[in-house]
């Protein structure tokens, strides 16, 4: 891995070779995030970050590619350590000032390949919810506007035919990053008001992760079958109550097991796609339940339309405290709307609504690129609905932001 | 020279048929006759000229929308086989936001190409399904379809006539998709140059309104291959247009299989 690293900084580092083998860019990007109500845990409004991105790749022959990515980030709301480190495994309760993005080798040869390294992994077919996608954490600080995370893993597939089989391991889990307990994205149960929650950080699983997944991408459908055998990057909380005022919250990290499979079939005038997943613990210490989502899907002039349904079966309940988004968006029904106006600007609209009706979230962005190699986006998120509810929960956090992005 | 080109090459020139001997033929308005085999005859002789073992370009894409703004981007362009048999990854260069953003195109001899875009920015590929193939591709005027390369046998060719292009005589040949495969277009307008079996312009219709046109100028010989070095496509329905310009072309370069596909897209 270390070797990878060394590469990898010299790939960043370096303008040599020659134009076609090495591909590098970067962008500084801030955001700033208004909202119009305070929290019980959270009363500052306004919230602003930046964040710098630095890429390349090195292509030194055709059977291997070098890539790289490098992050500083800042930001106005203590959610950025305070301290410097150069950052790999993104484990950390905040985000770090310095961190590899991602940094990976891949070799290929025939029919074969491997990456190595620490790299973006995506299962699963679906756009609104992804219940196969196991080697996916995100950062979750803001909720609603989550940020893939690389894992540090190898993977090596083989394509036979239109059919690719692909392994993953992962020796060390890379946990998403939930929202800070002093911050409005969590949420107090009603029971724990008044009670100041103290952060004791997260306990890791010793152990590595595994999956296999086989796609077939055949002529009139897409499918495949997943298998993952790990832990679940999502946390479940352990708290320990040392007085009456005080609850001390360590994450945890359950062991999971999941059997999934996704479909996409084009017919007529639309694609419907489906995606499915069982979750089971082999430790008994998380729920046993299904994911699902299905979703119509059509592009329409400049307009690409999705619209479908998010749901759940519980199989057995086990009363863990936890911070699962995706399970919390399920029983809904989920549509986006996406509009290309013309090549510099795009609108969004994207939907989310309870079938009980007891939570909602709707989210209008509109996109323009200004100049050559400025883009500013602006965007409203409006949540409504209960406090028992995933999404109604967070009903003080509507929100204005914008953001502008210079590319070079 | 772009897969759009080659497609219209696809779709293109042939050989000069002495028409006195065919079997069957048309009348035109001016006399002349023509065979009604001479439209596939030239499209064949056209596909055939075109044809190498592969290819690559640099692409500089400049697209004029309706308001007069301008937006610009490169991609480069690799392409193993040809015609109908091809395997073609477009993969964008700049500007940095849409760095990496890669199409695949696997063209089938008797059948649309099947087609996955990939997106760096969410880590997904996407197949573009075959009802989507009309929409504008990444916000030029090519639509998905038109960035296909297809077989001179997957449509039906009629030459209807004869007409000068910007001096240079050119057959002028309708083509109409067959049953088997779907196209957004009923039909297409190809102008072959008789003197070096090379398409010029292309109109597109819908039903009998001419959605589409592609012309192709700049023509120049890269390793033996007339090479158009400039096309423009415009969108009559928009009023938009969007130039490629296409640099550093090469034929027959060495280039493996395996790079061309959904795996290989997420490598850059």
């Amino acid at each position: 891995m270390r070797a990878v690293v060394f590469a990898a900084v010299l790939l960043l580092c370096s303008p040599a070779v020659s134009a076609q083998t090495v591909s590098r860019r970067g962008s500084i990007e801030s955001h700033v995030v208004g909202f119009p109500q305070t929290t019980p845990t959270d009363t500052t409004q306004v919230v602003g970050d930046v964040l710098l991105r630095e890429e390349g790749s090195v292509r030194p022959a055709r059977w291997i590619q070098l890539a790289a990515g490098l992050g500083l980030r800042g930001d106005s709301h203590d959610r950025v350590e305070d301290h410097w480190r150069l950052d790999f495994e993104d484990r950390g309760v905040r985000r770090a000032r310095a961190s590899i993005l991602r940094v990976s080798a891949s070799l290929s040869a025939g029919a074969f390949s491997v990456e190595v390294g620490k790299q973006f992994i995506r299962w699963g077919r679906a756009d609104v919810l992804n219940p196969t996608d196991r080697f996916a954490p995100h950062d979750y600080l803001d909720v609603v506007n989550p940020e893939l995370l690389a894992v540090n893993g190898v993977r090596p597939s083989v394509q036979i035919g239109n059919s690719t089989l692909e392994a993953v391991w992962v020796p060390r889990l890379t946990p998403s990053r939930s929202p800070l307990f002093d911050q409005r994205w969590t949420v107090a149960l009603p029971e724990a008001e008044g009670i100041r929650i103290i952060d004791k950080g997260a306990v890791f699983p010793r152990g590595s992760q595994h999956g296999v997944r086989w796609n077939h991408a055949g002529t009139r459908v897409e499918a495949s079958l997943s298998y993952f055998d790990g832990y679940h990057h999502l946390p479940a909380f352990v708290v320990r109550q040392p007085s009456p005022e005080v609850a001390e919250a360590t994450r945890a990290y359950p062991a999971l097991r999941s059997y999934g499979s996704d479909i996409a079939v084009p017919a007529g005038w639309l694609t419907v796609k489906g995606e499915v997943a069982y979750f089971t613990s082999p430790n008994d210490s998380t729920d046993e339940y299904v994911l699902y989502v299905v979703q119509l899907e059509r592009q329409v002039g400049g307009w690409m339309l999705i619209g479908g349904y998010a749901g759940e079966a519980v199989a057995r309940s086990r009363g863990t405290l936890s911070f699962s988004p995706d399970r919390g968006i399920a029983r809904s029904i989920v549509g986006r709307a996406v509009h290309a106006v013309d090549p510099a600007r795009t609108m969004l609209v994207e939907l989310v609504v309870r079938q009980n009706g007891d939570g909602a979230y709707v989210k209008g962005e509109y996109s323009t690129l200004i100049a050559r190699s400025w883009r500013l986006t602006m965007s409203a998120v409006g949540i409504g609905g209960e406090a028992h509810d995933f999404l109604g929960q967070y009903r003080r956090n509507s929100s204005g932001s914008i953001a502008l992005r210079f590319s070079y | 020279m772009t897969s759009a080109t080659l497609r219209m090459i696809a779709g293109c020139a042939g050989c000069l048929v002495a028409v006195a001997w065919l079997p069957v033929s048309l009348r035109q308005p001016t006399g002349t006759v023509f065979a009604a085999d001479d439209g596939r005859r030239i499209v064949a002789e056209a596909q055939q000229r075109a044809t190498s073992k592969s290819m690559r370009y640099q692409g500089r894409l400049t697209a004029f929308d309706t308001g007069g703004r301008v937006t610009e981007k490169r991609w480069t362009y690799e392409r193993f086989g040809s015609h109908g048999r091809s395997r073609a990854v477009l993969r964008f260069t700049s500007p940095a936001e849409v760095d990496g953003v890669a199409l695949l195109i696997v063209n089938h001899p008797d059948r649309a190409s099947d087609q996955w875009m990939w997106t760096p920015a969410i880590q997904r590929e996407r197949r573009i399904a075959l009802q989507d193939r009309s929409t504008r591709f990444f916000g030029t005027d090519f639509s998905f379809e038109d960035l296909e390369e297809r077989d001179a046998e997957q449509e039906d060719h009629t030459l209807v006539g004869e007409e000068a292009i910007d001096g240079a005589v050119c057959w002028k040949i309708q083509s109409t998709p067959r049953r088997s495969r779907t196209s957004q277009y009923s039909k297409s307008i190809i102008w072959i140059r008789k003197d070096i079996y090379a398409p010029v312009r292309l109109d597109a219709y819908v039903k009998d309104d001419v959605v589409r046109r592609r012309i192709n100028a700049n023509l120049q010989q890269v390793q033996g291959i007339w090479t158009a070095r400039e096309v423009t496509m415009t969108d009559l329905r928009r009023g938009s247009r969007t130039r490629l310009s296409l640099d550093e072309v090469a034929y027959d370069v060495p280039l493996r299989d395996e790079d061309f596909t959904v795996q290989a897209l997420r490598r850059r």
